[in-house]
């Protein structure tokens, strides 16, 4: 798993690509709890991501959790088919703000 | 020949992997898995989710059987008949707490426990059984031939 950190606008966009499991999600964990700090907004670019299990999901819900704790934005764009197919069966779409386009993943109200 | 026959060619298949209880194994696991399901006939997405539903109960066994530590063993036998997929995962650690399988609402934003709501949408039949020699986690999934 390949985690890339880009500022956009007053946001902060994260390009995930890999695989992302058992192995890999404790360091997105990190990663991402680390950014929600720098940011008032934070969009994760899932668009290379081959492969997310539940433990990735599972760190994901836990990032959206501190930042509606904290009052920030946690948004999702460019869902690739296996994001989107893992998404779908472990029920979690309506669960997470997602976006086609980084253009509205980092502009949204 | 049908796609399907084509497919499957060379079937029955008994591939085994004797493997350590750490995450980097996984992967591997992962890409032999999704290619025996493509080989029994399924599409790319319904072989995803297969793979999935392995992956996930080869995590259960390294978080939950083992509790994280690396050093123990995990058996995967994955068998590919005619239409069909058995996977059978042995481990040696801790039984399976049926309490919390599929102990989760689906739907929810609650952290945790969507590993065997995935394996029970995915596969066509589950079981879990604590034997002398280790427990057994056994799926079947059957495709489903259009008429």
């Amino acid at each position: 798993m390949t985690v890339s950190v880009r500022e956009c606008g007053a946001a902060r966009v994260v390009d995930l690509e890999g695989e992302v499991d058992l192995g890999t999600s404790p360091k997105l964990r990190r990663t991402l709890f680390d950014l929600l700090g720098k940011t008032s907004r934070l969009a994760l670019n899932l668009r290379a991501l081959r492969y997310i299990d539940s433990s990735g999901i599972a760190t994901l819900i836990e990032v959206l959790h501190d930042a509606q704790r904290l009052g920030k934005e946690f948004v999702l764009f460019g869902l690739s088919p296996a994001v989107h197919d893992a998404f779908r069966l472990t029920h979690v779409n309506r669960v997470f703000r997602i976006f086609d386009t980084e253009e509205q993943a980092v502009t949204s109200a | 020949m049908s796609r399907h026959e084509a497919a499957s060619a060379g079937l029955p298949m008994h591939v085994m992997f004797d493997m350590c209880s750490q995450a980097r194994c996984l992967p591997i696991v992962r890409a032999a898995v999704n290619q025996l399901a493509a080989m029994v006939g399924w599409d790319e997405a319904d072989s995803r989710a297969i793979t999935m539903a392995v992956d996930e109960a080869l995590a259960n066994v390294i978080r939950h059987a083992y509790h994280g530590s690396g050093d123990r063993r995990i058996e995967l036998h994955c068998c590919a008949g005619e239409g069909e997929l058995e996977f059978r995962i042995r481990d040696t650690g801790d039984p399976p707490d049926r309490s919390l399988i599929c102990a989760r609402e689906v739907g929810c934003d609650k952290i945790g426990g969507l590993g065997t709501h995935i394996i029970r949408d995915v596969m066509d039949s589950v079981s879990y059984e604590a034997r002398q020699e280790g427990n057994w986690f056994v799926a079947v999934k059957r495709l489903q031939r259009k008429t």
